[in-house]
């Protein structure tokens, strides 16, 4: 006899629709599984047959088949094998066919007979939303995180056919309270570093790129912690889009399963270019840049990321997506996040002119270890001093992040209003109707080509933080010279030799 | 041979010899004539007995080295070299050699100059410095070479980063003012290696309008050894020696040295006390240089006295507005970020970083790398 059950397995960050179909047939007793499965689904042969039997249900001695459709598809992991279970359960007869017609099956087995999450479950319910899905009772959180689909769950494979024979599907399991996340690092420990703090305001409310350069203990980790909190809850496109990326990439998400607030990622130098951007063999994992999806990637010490990584980050930077390709598989991830780096300003760590130990050269080739054109990238490039002994000892608490906050969501507000994006996304043409000069600021850019320190991307760049510091002081329509001013300031030119230059 | 090869050829592929050092090169010249020295170090002629070559040749390695050179960099080719660059090449004793160099102690046995020699007829004048210079110093160090070449002194300095390519770029200034000073740079490579590289421009202006020296031949790397050796040359060719910066130990310091030993005054640009990049200028003012303020101070050592030649120097920088002044003070003690005017003045970041533009928009500090330097003479006002 033939039974199909619909089951999905994972590819980036999407489900794939597969179907289990089982043949049972007469012929010497043997279990075979075809349709292009890799290592760990075809040892879901072992694993069904020892939880059959530990679940006290009959094996069919008989010739089964079990073929994962659409055969061409490379199926990877275990999420297949309650559904290859099931169909087998079904082909054996030992449940009614038209008992599962209803439901779609996901979840790894273990040789007793329990149902384990695995990663993914939220995606690979998603793209079985037709159907009413069966998911292990560890994984419902991820399963309803995403909603519009209904989820049953089970913690064993006992229950499962105790349920599709009559009985009621077990209760789901007390989903963790909200409250349990642990609450964010608040700004108002960061103690003095006035100009840090504005270049981090306007980072929230921009979406500005930030690159912090400051000796060790500067506090340059401590700032990129707080942006978060500075930024809104996310809206629910992203909020989706994260929360499939965090199930696929099997990585837990406090309070709920759900992402709503922006992520911090911060990626250790060391990572590998996979481990960053995403890929892998066969299921095309999703890297740290789509974890930082809709949140804030942070990265530590840039000099020492390896160029080849630096530079892969390119795409995702530009188009907010990473396209990952190999030999069987190709995957779209989802990568758009707000980078924020931070990095010594040479080797020894100085601080001010002629504190260094560093000779030029050292310092130099320090902070071209950063390709121009990532360097550009950054809208805001800050110095950070160390903080002062007054301002560690002081009593004085910066100002909080509720307050900062507050004024981020307003300016926020304000450039969605205006523009429909915020305005580190404005566009050359949208940069002349929403923040046009007035004849100083026109003056000033003059001057400052003429004295070569601003680039025509350069002045784009200057020209959207100047919008944001207008919207955060009371939004003047025109950008005027003191704006502008500002914006120079907070993107100093970094590496730029104090080369001679002759008459 | 060909009869075109002149003897300085000889001279010049010898001095560009591995394992051949200033001693050894001095010896072979002063007891053979070019050609016979490029035979006894390739072997094909013996040393004057009991002489420093006769005892260096028997030294295992030696002779295969000089051979080896000889045959990498023949003199026909290294001569070529010199023709094609325009580099003049003079041998220690002959016409032709420059006669300052000629009573030095440690004379150079051959000489690789570009430009006239006839300059250092002229008064001369060493600007020298640290390489990591501040802003402040990079200033002074343009203003003094400025300064100098307009009072018609010429101005030594070695090429390097920072005050030493500054001292020749005010030089450069000067010079498009009319002035009668010329740049003379003593180099630790050949004529055609360019170290550090950024400075191409100005080694070629140098070779162009000034003089270019350096005792290697064109191809010579700028090895580390060569750079002491340079600084004797840099001391010896000058009537002065001027430091402006300097740490506890450099490169400045050893010019200073050699020319203490040679008898030539050294002076120095008093830095600040607490300032890392000032340590070896106020090393040598306590050692009892004196003190070098401005180009009068130096011209007055050198015996001219041109302070009442012109009117007197007048700031042309437009003083700064009275809000301003606060952020320049902060700046003036210790180099600071806008936060740290910010921070110090209680002000908020915008209107620090409004003071500290039109502060640098008004030449009164330098911005580098984020951080803001007094440049300049300071600012004298309550």
């Amino acid at each position: 006899m033939i039974a199909s059950v619909p089951s999905a397995t994972l590819l980036g960050v999407t489900g794939q629709p597969v179907t289990v179909e089982v043949h049972s047939g007469v012929g010497v007793p043997g279990f075979q599984i075809v349709g292009s499965p890799d290592a760990a689904c075809r040892e879901s042969r072992d694993r069904v047959r020892a939880a059959l039997l530990s679940s006290g249900l009959a094996w069919p001695n008989r010739r089964i088949t079990v073929n994962l459709a659409p055969s061409g598809m490379r199926k990877a992991g275990a999420g297949l094998d309650l559904a290859i279970a099931i169909a087998l359960l079904v082909a054996d007869e030992q449940i009614a066919s038209d008992a599962v017609e209803k439901y779609a099956f996901v979840g790894e087995l273990g040789l007793d007979g329990t149902l384990r999450g695995m990663p993914g479950v939220a995606p690979m319910v998603a793209c079985r939303s037709r159907y009413i899905a069966v998911v292990p009772s560890e994984a419902y959180e991820q399963a309803i995180a995403i909603g519009a689909v209904d989820v049953r769950c089970a913690a064993t494979l006992l229950e499962v056919v105790s349920a599709l024979a009559g009985a009621p599907w077990p209760d789901p399991p007390h989903p963790m309270s909200a409250d349990a996340a642990q609450p964010l690092p608040d700004l108002a420990d960061v103690r003095g570093q006035p100009d840090a703090r504005l270049a981090l305001e306007l980072a929230a409310a921009g979406g500005h790129h930030l690159l912090l350069v400051g000796p060790p203990g500067a506090g340059k980790t401590m700032l990129a912690q707080r942006l978060p909190g500075l930024l809104p809850v996310l809206d629910p496109v992203a909020s989706l889009e994260a929360t499939m990326i965090h199930s696929a990439a099997g990585v837990p998400v406090q309070g709920g399963g759900v992402v709503r607030r922006p992520m911090f990622r911060a990626p250790h130098h060391s990572s590998s270019m996979v481990a960053i951007i995403g890929g892998g063999s066969t299921a095309l994992r999703p890297g740290e840049v789509s974890l930082a999806h809709g949140g804030v990637l942070f990265m530590d010490e840039l000099g020492e990321f390896p160029a080849h990584v630096l530079d892969a980050l390119r795409q995702p930077l530009e188009e907010g997506v990473v396209r990952v390709s190999r030999a069987a598989s190709t995957a779209t991830l989802p990568a758009r996040f707000q980078m924020v780096a931070a990095s010594n300003p040479c080797p020894c760590g100085g601080g001010a002119p002629g504190e260094c130990e560093c000779d030029l050269t050292a310092r130099l080739k320090y902070l071209r270890r950063i390709s121009g054109p990532f360097l550009d990238r950054f809208d805001l490039r800050v110095s950070v001093g160390a903080a002062t002994v007054d301002d560690l000892l002081g009593r004085q608490l910066g100002e909080s992040t509720a307050v900062v906050r507050e004024r981020v969501l307003t300016a926020r507000d304000l450039a969605l209003a205006r523009a429909g994006k915020l305005n580190a996304a404005l566009t050359a043409d949208e940069l002349e109707t929403y923040a046009p000069f007035d004849h100083a600021a026109e003056s000033l850019v003059r001057r400052e080509f003429e004295a070569n320190r601003l680039t025509g991307r350069g002045l784009h760049r200057v020209r959207r933080v100047a919008r944001t510091i207008g919207d955060l002081s009371g939004a003047p329509e025109v950008i005027g010279v003191d704006l502008l001013t500002v914006a120079l300031q907070l993107r100093v030119p970094f590496a730029s030799s104090a080369r001679v230059r002759v008459a | 041979m060909s009869d075109a090869t002149p003897p300085e050829a000889y001279a010049a592929s010898l001095a560009g010899f591995d394992m051949m050092s200033m001693h050894r090169l001095g010896a072979l010249l002063r007891h053979h004539s070019p050609e016979e020295a490029f035979a006894v170090a390739t072997g094909r002629c013996a040393p004057v007995p009991h002489g420093l070559i006769a005892r260096v040749v028997e030294r295992d390695g030696v002779v295969e080295a000089w051979k080896r050179s000889a045959l990498r960099r023949p003199p026909e080719q290294v001569w070529a070299h010199c023709l094609q660059l325009g580099v003049d090449v003079s041998i220690l004793g002959s016409d032709g050699y420059p006669p300052l160099l000629h009573h030095d102690p440690q004379p150079p046995p051959v000489v690789f100059s570009r430009g006239d020699l006839g300059i250092l007829d002229g008064r001369r004048v060493a600007v020298v410095g640290t390489r990591n210079a501040t802003a402040a110093g990079r200033h002074m160090a343009r203003t003094l070479g400025e300064g100098l070449a307009l009072e018609g002194v010429h101005v030594v300095s070695g090429l390097a980063r920072g005050i030493d390519g500054h001292a020749h770029a005010g030089v450069f200034d000067g010079l498009g003012k009319g002035a009668d000073g010329r740049p003379v740079a003593v180099v630790a490579s050949g004529h055609d290696v360019v170290y550090p590289p950024e400075h191409r421009v100005l080694w070629q202006r140098v070779g162009n309008e000034g003089l270019l020296l350096s005792e290697w031949p064109p191809g010579s790397a700028p090895a580390p050894y060569r750079f002491p050796q340079r600084n004797r040359l840099v001391a010896g060719l000058s009537e002065i020696v001027v430091v402006v910066e300097s740490r506890e130990t450099g490169g400045s310091l050893l010019t200073a040295q050699m020319a203490a030993e040679r008898g030539i005054p050294v002076m120095a640009v008093p830095g600040s006390a607490i300032s890392r990049a000032a340590i070896g200028v106020n090393a040598l003012l306590r050692d009892g240089s004196a003190p070098a303020v401005d180009v009068g101070d130096v011209m007055v050592a050198l015996g001219l006295d041109h302070s009442r030649a012109h009117a007197p120097g007048i700031d042309p920088r437009v003083r700064p507005r009275v809000c301003d002044v606060p952020a320049y003070r902060v700046c003036s003690v210790k180099a600071s970020t806008v936060g740290g005017v910010a921070e110090a003045l209680g002000v908020a970041v915008v209107d620090a970083a409004m003071s500290l533009a039109r502060l640098e928009q008004g030449g009164w500090l330098a911005h580098v790398d984020g951080w803001f330097e007094v440049v300049g003479s300071p600012l004298s006002c309550p």
